[in-house]
């Protein structure tokens, strides 16, 4: 790349990107003639978002030759993953739904909307003040709060610190099993190719990061102190509930389990005995049935008034055991296939 | 030049152009395309409780089996990977062989399930499933087919109620849930699980989802979507890609008590291995399993490492205990060309010889 015009590199980059770009419209609008596709939507914007990602990605690598024609290949990939671009922190924050939705994105909508209804956001800056009079509770809650996201605030950082370093770390690998490559091994010519190789050297490095001892330790306190601050927004809204009579959390959740209770006490009390009845019952009606389905199975010795000569049904020959292998590793033939059936339907959930 | 990177300008563009062409062209697959279903082999429901549905799958044939195999599927994702297409599913593999196979669909736990403990869970709703299969089938005991925190459920039924349990098979089962290489267990080894559930209650399935993905968040959320350009005018492979992901995402809710309980006794206390595991009153100790036990592990797990599975070898008092290692993953083991290949003839042949 180092012998080419930037100017060029430019000019495609620019293209690229408006061809990227005109692309997404087209995929986006459906075309008048076709319906809308009825269901896969998810699967599609997943498809398009993890490929956007390598878009990025390629688009990343491109622009770093741009902005350096003439550089070598190794300052071109630090110039590509430099403090500006994170291209693994950004593919791990593209990682996203409303459940796991980031920390800092669920409590400021939960502030905005706090804030609409008059709750002001004392500062923890400082450490608590003791607070008194009518609104004192309210107060000391409001300030809990506040150290509850500052704290969550932090533990997030240490975490996203963790994954940069995972960033750094993958690069280094890349770096070092790119020098590693002699001269019979074939050059990387594709973006393709680079891509595979960097995926590679990240996702080790990340493993490596992730089963140390700090990154345990940081995602316990990351996932610890955010459930700190949702419980403490839980609390609150709670409280307004109740002012405004509405059934709270904590009242569903206690009846929840009382009633849980309720049902194992019932199945204990007076389950047993009639379920015991129940099992002796069935279990001779599956007799019976037998019996019957045996019986079903001669019709022929009603019809002839020779017995001796109706057909028996033949008993299923009875497979014979073999002795166990202890730890043995099995192998076996292919097994028959059986036909693809009309299919049944199946409930869709919720 | 000295160089390992040969990056040319105008072939960079190329490939772009032809990576962009690729999916504008395969686009049109996609929009058109419905939700792929199931492999829906025919079932009848032969009892449910509350969101639980036990089955019994048809085959294309009677049985031969005398005893038949109650599937206990994991709590997180759906039973139907079991049952995905009908070139890749377990159950009909199983049913060709000649299996009588039950399977349990846990269903999508609401507000309702909350409550809901392990001992809920095994001696609740999994006894009564076996109950059911035993009474239509008149018999004292049936066969377990546990897969992965299924196999955790099937191992501890089987040591609580072994009279009912004639042989067990795990799949993907781990049961020494602290080895060096286990990054789910590493993760929630600090976790507060009593704030966690006392705050989130059920545990959404989005999050455990997000769990998932960061485990290989590159592979798995960004790469894996890159091969789909390739696949896009083949519909019959984009019809089992998007079934997949359909699978993958399209899972329940987890109950908060039982997952408080499991979090806090098979992740952090590891008392499979360790010991002093109760449910519902009862001591769990592996040591008293007796019956026959063949555990299958996929050599390539990411989800359940090879030696958390292989640990119950060293536990169990079974004398009659297989191992069976198959070359793949977590998934692989149900869906790929291999497996159907291999898993179920062996799970066939080990149950005749049994039955």
């Amino acid at each position: 790349m180092s012998g080419q015009s930037g100017d060029f590199i430019k000019d495609w980059q620019g293209l690229a990107q408006q061809s990227w770009d005109a692309w997404l419209r087209q995929v986006q609008a459906a075309p008048a003639a076709a319906a809308a596709p009825p269901a896969g939507n998810d699967a599609l914007q997943r498809t398009l978002a993890g490929l956007r990602g390598c878009f990025d990605w390629m688009q990343g690598v491109a622009a770093a030759g741009a902005s350096q024609p003439g550089a070598d290949w190794q300052t071109l990939l630090r110039s590509w993953a430099g403090s500006a671009n994170q291209p693994f922190t950004q593919a791990f924050s593209g990682i996203d739904s409303t459940a796991a939705q980031g920390f800092v994105q669920q409590w400021q909508a939960w502030l905005q909307s706090a804030q609409a209804g008059g709750f002001a956001m004392p500062s923890a800056t400082n450490g608590p003040v003791p607070a008194f009079g009518l609104q004192r509770e309210q107060l000391m809650e409001q300030q809990e709060l506040a150290a509850a996201i500052q704290a969550a605030a932090q533990a997030n950082a240490r975490y996203m610190a963790l994954i940069q370093r995972a960033n750094a770390q993958g690069l280094e690998r890349l770096q070092a099993r790119l020098a590693q490559r002699d001269a019979a091994s074939p050059p990387i010519e594709s973006l393709k190719a680079l891509y595979d190789l960097w995926v590679d050297a990240v996702e080790e490095a990340y493993a490596e990061v992730a089963l140390s001892d700090e990154f345990r330790s940081a995602y316990g306190d990351m996932v610890n102190t955010q459930m700190r601050v949702r419980q403490l927004q839980q609390r609150q809204t709670g409280q307004w509930c109740r002012e405004l009579g509405m059934p709270t959390r904590d009242e569903v959740s206690a009846l929840g389990a009382r009633l849980q209770q309720l049902r194992r006490e019932l199945r204990e009390r007076g389950g047993n005995d009639a379920a015991a009845e129940i099992l002796a019952l069935r279990r001779e009606v599956a007799t019976l049935k037998r019996e019957l389905a045996a019986l079903a199975a001669k019709p022929a010795a009603v019809v002839k008034p020779k017995p001796a000569a109706a057909a028996k049904p033949k008993p299923v020959a009875a497979a014979k055991p073999r002795p166990a292998a202890k730890r043995a590793t099995a192998t076996a033939k292919a097994p028959a296939r059986s036909a693809a059936r009309p299919s049944s339907t199946r409930p869709r959930k919720r | 030049m000295d160089t390992p990177l040969h990056l040319d300008p105008i072939r960079l563009m190329q490939e772009i152009g032809s990576f962009q062409r690729k999916l504008a062209t395969g686009m049109n697959q996609l929009r058109g395309m419905r939700e792929p279903g199931y492999a829906n082999t025919p079932r009848e429901l032969v009892y449910s409780e509350d969101k639980l549905k036990l089955w019994h799958m048809q085959g294309d044939r009677a049985p031969t089996a005398k005893t038949p195999t109650l599937i206990v599927y994991a709590l997180v994702n759906t039973v139907w990977m079991t049952d995905l297409q009908p070139d890749r599913s377990l159950v009909r593999n199983l049913l060709a062989q000649g299996e009588d196979v039950y399977l349990i669909d846990w269903g999508y736990p609401d507000g309702a399930d909350r409550w809901l403990t392990l001992d809920d869970y095994l001696n609740g709703y999994l006894d009564r499933c076996v109950d059911t299969v035993r009474e239509r089938h008149g018999l004292d005991a049936i066969n377990l087919l546990g897969i992965c925190q299924g196999g955790v459920f099937s191992l501890c039924y089987s040591a609580m109620h072994p009279e009912k349990v004639k042989n067990l098979i795990t799949m993907v089962t781990p049961v020494d849930l602290q080895t060096p290489d286990n990054m789910l267990s590493h993760w929630c080894r600090e976790l507060d699980v009593d704030l966690f559930v006392d705050t989130l209650g059920n545990v959404p399935a989005g999050l455990m989802n997000w769990v998932y993905l960061t485990l290989k968040p590159l592979r798995l959320n960004q790469q894996k979507y890159l091969g789909v350009v390739d696949i896009l005018d083949n519909p019959v492979e984009l019809e089992n890609f998007l079934r997949m992901e359909r699978w993958i995402f399209d899972s329940p809710d987890q109950a908060g008590e039982a997952f408080r309980q499991f979090i806090k006794d098979f992740y952090q206390g590891n008392k499979l291995v360790k010991g002093g595991l109760v449910i519902g009153g009862r001591k769990i100790d592996l040591r008293e399993l007796e019956l026959p036990i063949l555990n299958i592990y996929a050599e390539q797990d990411h989800l359940v490492p090879p030696d958390a599975s292989r640990a119950l070898g060293r536990r169990v008092g079974s004398t009659d205990y297989t191992e069976l290692a198959f070359k793949g993953g977590h998934i692989g083991i149900y869906v790929s060309g291999r497996a159907q290949r291999d898993v179920p003839p062996a799970i066939h042949q080990w149950l005749r010889a049994r039955d």
